[in-house]
C-alpha cells in the first residue's frame, strides 16, 4: 500500500510539473566537459578494467554460448527494463508507446521476459527519466565518465539512478535481488553486442572524444528522434555548403 | 491606339515573364531530381563494389586487404571535402605537405574502419529508402542495411553526397544511426589540435601511431 502510494504520488509530482512545460528543442552544439582530464582518468580506468576483465569474459561468452540462448538473456534484460519504458511513456505522454510497451510487457511476461512471443516485430521506442527530463526542457548539463557505467551528461546519469530508485521502490524484494544480480550479465551481454564498436573507438587517435561523440550524438538521437537529426543536419548542411563553394 | 498597343506589349512581356519563371522552375527541378537520381546510383554502385570487392579479397592479410580498398575509397569518397571538413580552421594553417599528409593518415583510417566490416558487410543486404535534395549541391540518400538471419538489428544509413570540381558525385559524409562520421571525426581532431596549440605535425604522429 505504501508503495503505490509512493507511484501515484511520484507520478502526479511528475505530470504536474510536465503539464506545464514546452516542447522546444534547444540543442547546444556540443556539450560541456568541463571535468575533462578527471573524465579521460575514469575513461582510462575503465579501458584498463574492460580490457582486463569485461571484454575477455565477453569474449568467452560469445564463443561458448550459442546464439539463440545469448537472444534469449537479451530478451530478458529488455524486458526487466520495460517498466521504466512504460512509466516514463506516461510522464511523456506518449500513448502509442505506452499502450505497445504495456502490452509487450505483459505478453512476454509469460516467459519471464526470454522468450519475444511478438518476435521484434513491434517497435518501442526505449524511454527512462533522463528522456522525460529532457522533454522538460531540462539541460543537458556537463559531460562525465562515470567508473564501470560509462559515458553520461549530468542529466543522464541523475535520470538512471532515479529511474533505479523509483523502481526499487515499487517492486518487490526479490526483484530488486533479480535485478541487482543481473547487472554483470547485463554487462557482458551489452559488451559483446557493443564489441566492433568499442574495439573500433580504441583504435581511434583520441578513444576518448571518440566515445564522447558517438555518445552524445546517439543518445540525441534516442531522446529528441527526427526533430534532432533535422536541426543537426540543418547546421551541417550550411557547414558542408560553405566548404563546396 | 497608343494605349492598346501599350496593354498588348505590357501583356506579353507578362506572358514571357510567366513562362520563362516556369521553364526555369522545371529546369531546376529536373536538375535536383536529376541529382537525386545520380546520387542514388553511386550509393548502389558503392555498396556492390564493396560486396563484390569483400569475396574476392577474402583470403588477403588484414593490410593488404586496406589496401585495396583504398582505390575503392578514392572512386566515390570526397576526401579533400572530408580533409577540410575534419580540421575546420586549421586547415588554411596548414602546409601543403601537411595537407597532402593528413589526407593520407584519413584514408588509412577509413579503409581500416572498412575492413573490419566487410566480411559483415558482404552478408547484409541493402536496402534503399527515402532521397532528397538539399538546398543547391547536397543530395541525401536514405538506405537500411539488413540481416537476413536477424541475427543483427537494421541500421539506418544516411549518405550525404554532392558533386566535386569535376562534376563526379562523391560521398561527403555518412550518418550511422544518427551518427555523423565527419562530425565524429571533427571531434576527435580538433581535440588533438587544440591540445598541441594548433600543431598540425603533433596531428598526423597521433594519426601515425594508432595505425
Amino acid at each position: 500500500m505504501k508503495k503505490l502510494k509512493f507511484a501515484f504520488l511520484y507520478s502526479l509530482i511528475l505530470l504536474f510539473v510536465l503539464s506545464g512545460c514546452t516542447n522546444n528543442l534547444k540543442i547546444s552544439a556540443e556539450s560541456t566537459d568541463p571535468f575533462e582530464s578527471l573524465n579521460r582518468n575514469i575513461f582510462a580506468f575503465n579501458k584498463s578494467l574492460d580490457n582486463s576483465i569485461v571484454s575477455p569474459v565477453s569474449t568467452a561468452y560469445v564463443k561458448t554460448i550459442p546464439h539463440s540462448i545469448r537472444k534469449n538473456v537479451s530478451n530478458h534484460l529488455e524486458w526487466m527494463d520495460t517498466p521504466s519504458t512504460i512509466v516514463n511513456s506516461v510522464l511523456q505522454m506518449d500513448l502509442e508507446n505506452t499502450i505497445l510497451a504495456s502490452a509487450k510487457f505483459m505478453l512476454n511476461g509469460l516467459s519471464f521476459g526470454f522468450y519475444d512471443f511478438d518476435n521484434n516485430e513491434t517497435k518501442i521506442q526505449k524511454k527512462d527519466l533522463g528522456s522525460t527530463l529532457a522533454k522538460l526542457n531540462v539541460p543537458e548539463g556537463p559531460f562525465f565518465m562515470v567508473p564501470l557505467l560509462g559515458p553520461k551528461t549530468f542529466r543522464d546519469f541523475t535520470g538512471t539512478l532515479s529511474d533505479r530508485q523509483s523502481l526499487s521502490n515499487i517492486s518487490s524484494n526479490s526483484v530488486n535481488k533479480l535485478s541487482l544480480a543481473e547487472i554483470p550479465v547485463n554487462l557482458v551481454d551489452k559488451r559483446s553486442k557493443l564489441a566492433k564498436n568499442i574495439e573500433n573507438i580504441y583504435a581511434s587517435p583520441d578513444p576518448y572524444t571518440k566515445m564522447k561523440s558517438f555518445y552524445i550524438q546517439n543518445r540525441r538521437k534516442n531522446v529528441y528522434g527526427d526533430s534532432y537529426l533535422e536541426v543537426k543536419n540543418k547546421k551541417l548542411d550550411l557547414e558542408f555548403e560553405k566548404l563546396l563553394q | 491606339m497608343k494605349n492598346s498597343y501599350n496593354s498588348l506589349n505590357f501583356k506579353k512581356v507578362l506572358y514571357i515573364t510567366f513562362f520563362s519563371f516556369l521553364f526555369f522552375q522545371f529546369l531546376t527541378f529536373k536538375s535536383y531530381s536529376d541529382n537525386v537520381k545520380n546520387g542514388e546510383i553511386i550509393v548502389q554502385k558503392m555498396i556492390a563494389d564493396a560486396k563484390k570487392h569483400a569475396i574476392k579479397t577474402i583470403k588477403l592479410s588484414p593490410k593488404e586487404r586496406s589496401l585495396k580498398i583504398e582505390k575503392l575509397i578514392k572512386r566515390f569518397i570526397n576526401l579533400d571535402f572530408m580533409a577540410r571538413a575534419t580540421t575546420g580552421s586549421f586547415w588554411k594553417k596548414a602546409t601543403n605537405t601537411q595537407k597532402d599528409d593528413y589526407k593520407v593518415a584519413l584514408l588509412k583510417q577509413i579503409s581500416n574502419t572498412i575492413e573490419e566490416h566487410l566480411n559483415t558487410l558482404a552478408t547484409l543486404t541493402y536496402e534503399p529508402l527515402k532521397s532528397e535534395a538539399r538546398g543547391k549541391k547536397l543530395v541525401y540518400v536514405k538506405g537500411v542495411i539488413k540481416d537476413n538471419s536477424k541475427k543483427i538489428p537494421d541500421v539506418n544509413l544516411l549518405w550525404k553526397l554532392a558533386k566535386d570540381k569535376r562534376g563526379d558525385f562523391l560521398v561527403l559524409d555518412l550518418e550511422i544511426e544518427g551518427i555523423s562520421l565527419v562530425s565524429s571525426h571533427k571531434a576527435e581532431t580538433m581535440a588533438i589540435l587544440r591540445k598541441n596549440k594548433g600543431n598540425f605535425n603533433a596531428l598526423l604522429n597521433t594519426f601515425t601511431k594508432s595505425e
